[in-house]
Formats: C-alpha cells, sequence, structure tokens
C-alpha cells in the first residue's frame, strides 16, 4: 500500500439494532482527518416483506418499514447537514451483505462500519460467518463498531488509544500504514504481538529470550514510524491464545478500538485471519478496525 | 413549445407522481436519480426549472443546488427543493459551507416540505416557468 488512505467517505450499514446515531457521532473525531461525507444503509431483509401464502407480497409492510427507516434518516441527516457534512442514504430490499458489498462499491466508500451481525447458528455452519464473507468480499476497510466501552460508557473517541495487533504479515504491515496516517486522530497506539505458547517450547533459555529479543526489537521498530509522524506509541508482547491475549491487552492498557490487518483468505498463519478476525469482530467488546490485505487506494 | 422540467429525487414513488404532474401541465419531464446525475442532466439539458430533493445517494441536493448556482451557464435556472428535509436544515448547511469557505449561494427560488399536493406542485412551478 503505497498511497495515504484517508477516510473520507463512510458507509454506515444500520438495522436500527446495533448501531444508532450516537455510534456515528462517535466517529466524528475522524472529521480532523478529511472525513466528511456519510452513506446510510438500511437493508430490509427479504423475508420481513416475503411472499406469503395467501397473503402476497407485503407491499404494505414495505412501505411501512421503509418510512420508518427514512423517518430516522431524516433526522440524522438534518443533524449531519447542518454541520456541513454531505449525506447520502439508502433503504433497500434484499440480503444484508450484497447489498453492503455493492452499495459500497457504488458509493465509492473508504470505510465500512457495520454492528455485530451473526447468522443463525446454524446459517453459519453453513454460509460461515457473515463478518469474513464481508471481509473476504471487500477491500474497503471495515469497522466492527461497538459503542459502549465495557464500563458501560459511550465509547466517545475510537480511534484515539488504539491497539495495533501484529503477527508480522504482509496483513499486518498494511495495518501499520493504514494507521500511520491518522495522526490527526490517533493519540496514542498500543503495539502488541501474541506469542503462541508453542513459540516458547525450547530447551534452551537462550533461545526463547533471543525469540523474545527479536519481537521486542520489531515492535519498537513498528513505534518509531509512529513516533516519527507525531503518534505517541508503547509496545507489548503477549504470550498465549491470540483473541484471549488481545482482548485482555485491550483492557490492560485501556484501548479504544482493536486493530488488525486481514487477508480474508486462507493463509491459516496469519494472526487476523479466519476464526481470530470472526471472534474478534463478533465476540470483542472493543470496536474492531479490519484491514484488508488489498485494500483500494484512495478514491478508486 | 413545451418547457423540460427536470426531477432528481431517488424515490421511484415521488419519480412518478412529478413526472405525472409535469405531464398533466404540459411540460416534459426529465428525470434523474441522484445530485450527480442530476448536475450531468442539468448541464447537458438545460432544464426550464429543476425539482431537487436533497437526501440522495451520490450526491446530496445541497450540494447539486451549490454547484448550479455557483455556475454562471447554471445559475438562473430556477429550482424548487421538494424534501422531507426541514428548510431550515437546508439553509443552515449552506451556511456552514460557506463558512467552511465555499462560496455563498442564493436561498431556493421555492421550497416545499414532502408530502406535495399535485395542485401546489403544479402552482409553483407556473409561477417560475408559466
Amino acid at each position: 500500500m503505497k498511497k495515504e488512505q484517508k477516510i473520507k467517505k463512510m458507509l454506515f450499514v444500520t438495522q436500527f439494532e446495533e448501531l444508532w446515531f450516537d455510534a456515528l457521532q462517535s466517529l466524528m473525531d475522524l472529521r480532523k482527518a478529511g472525513f466528511n461525507h456519510v452513506v446510510f444503509l438500511h437493508v430490509i431483509e427479504r423475508d420481513k416483506v416475503a411472499l406469503r401464502r395467501g397473503k402476497g407480497y407485503l407491499k404494505d409492510e414495505e412501505v411501512k418499514l421503509r418510512e420508518m427507516a427514512n423517518v430516522r434518516f431524516i433526522d440524522w441527516a438534518e443533524n449531519l447537514f447542518e454541520q456541513g457534512m454531505e449525506v447520502g442514504a439508502y433503504i433497500v430490499v434484499g440480503d444484508i451483505l450484497p447489498k453492503i458489498i455493492s452499495t459500497a462499491e457504488e458509493e465509492g466508500v473508504d470505510l465500512i462500519v457495520t454492528g455485530r451481525h451473526r447468522r443463525p447458528k446454524l446459517e453459519e455452519l453453513y454460509a460461515g460467518s457473515e463478518t469474513l464473507d464481508l471481509l473476504r468480499r471487500t477491500s474497503t476497510p471495515v469497522l466492527v463498531h461497538k459503542y459502549m466501552l465495557p464500563s458501560g460508557k459511550i465509547n466517545e473517541k475510537p480511534f484515539d488509544r488504539p491497539l495495533l495487533a501484529l503477527d508480522w504479515s504482509s496483513a499486518s504491515e498494511n495495518a501499520v500504514q493504514y494507521l500511520l496516517t491518522f495522526k490527526d486522530v490517533v493519540k496514542k497506539v498500543v503495539v502488541i504481538h501474541v506469542a503462541g505458547e508453542k513459540t516458547f517450547k525450547s530447551d534452551s533459555a537462550m533461545e526463547i529470550q533471543a525469540i523474545r529479543k527479536e519481537n521486542r526489537q520489531k515492535l519498537e521498530a513498528v513505534c518509531d514510524a509512529f513516533r516519527d509522524v507525531g503518534i505517541e506509541a508503547e509496545s507489548h508482547l503477549y504470550i498465549g491464545s491470540t483473541c484471549e491475549q488481545i482482548e485482555k491487552a485491550a483492557q490492560e492498557r485501556e484501548a479504544t478500538m482493536i486493530v488488525g490487518g486481514t487477508t480474508g483468505k486462507k493463509p491459516l498463519k496469519e494472526i487476523f485471519l479466519g476464526s481470530t478476525a470472526k471472534k474478534l469482530a463478533e465476540r470483542s467488546a472493543f470496536p474492531t478496525l479490519l484491514i484488508p490485505a488489498n485494500i483500494k487506494p484512495e478514491g478508486s | 413549445m413545451a418547457k423540460r422540467v427536470l426531477s432528481v429525487d431517488d424515490d421511484p414513488d415521488i419519480i412518478a407522481f412529478v413526472k405525472t404532474v409535469l405531464e398533466e401541465n404540459n411540460y416534459i419531464p426529465l428525470i434523474a436519480r441522484n445530485g450527480e446525475a442530476g448536475l450531468a442532466m442539468v448541464r447537458e439539458e438545460r432544464p426550464a426549472l429543476v425539482i431537487l430533493d436533497v437526501l440522495m445517494p451520490k450526491q446530496s441536493g445541497i450540494r447539486m443546488y451549490r454547484e448550479m448556482k455557483s455556475d454562471e451557464s447554471l445559475k438562473d435556472i430556477p429550482v424548487i427543493i421538494l424534501s422531507g428535509i426541514a428548510k431550515r436544515t437546508f439553509l443552515r448547511s449552506q451556511e456552514a459551507l460557506t463558512e467552511f469557505g465555499d462560496q455563498p449561494v442564493p436561498e431556493p427560488e421555492a421550497y416545499i416540505e414532502k408530502p406535495v399536493e399535485p395542485e401546489e406542485l403544479a402552482d409553483t412551478i407556473k409561477s417560475f416557468i408559466g
């Protein structure tokens, strides 16, 4: 990723269950970094208006659901327009994932913000995780936003103190480069690496210490890159189960968000892949920003 | 010769409604479904009047209006805003954009909050282009 990334235009996906206007307000700090355009998307799931025996297509229900969403979006849009923001809205009937992807492409957004969407367990067994599906099919960063902190307070500035989890893959490097461009928004980055317990299985204490030293040096090099652009940074090495340790680190270090790179494909060695990305996005108490490896250049 | 009127709106029901009003009053309707397409059509077709929604995909009516009124060749085309967004918000947003460094733009020729009766819309159009 050579070109500087900025979040100018955001797709804000809401089913009016998990994300409300205060969730969007919590992201307004991004305006310091050029953010000025919100596109709302509400998807009326097909089965809510689908053909039913003896009833036909539920046109009345669709009109009702559309207008309910419209009333909310108008209210939100008025607030944003008055701040000089640009706002657009889509209220569509269909399946949520394809609609997110097609709208993001049509609008050319720089960030997709969603809540925690989980398929029912049985459906997930066959179709997989919705979050992973989205990551596989988009080259746009995805923020799975949880705007309530574990303390119960609203996370007013999620970009203030992100925790950046690195596994030294190219996807991780993308996440570093991405976050480096947010110097107007990010105050401090907590950079961590989680080493699996297997890494430390050795007869030689020297060997284990060498591994530790190597990781610490890599972490410090990343911190120096942040310091060079004026962002405070601290590094920590954790050992154990990846998801658990990332979540623990986020709590310990009072992070406001978890950030990681993801290839969205199969190489299972990468930290944020597969189950890790899914678990963090769906279960972590913290907003989770996932940067795809094939991130599109700004404005494309 | 019948005058051409451009309706810019993303709601299919509103598009059908405005189209009917225009046809029944002997205007030629032109349709665009967002501000970006609307602006391109204004430049290409030079309609006698524009009926403009505010909250739309791609580009809002606020930006399209600003582009039109900042363009010497387009600024005299009358614009009727027909929207669910309050007039107060429209004016405040234009003020905010001016404060951010854009040129000031005049108030729209007419502002109608949805819904509108066909007669009111037709009368408003006639008051500007006959």
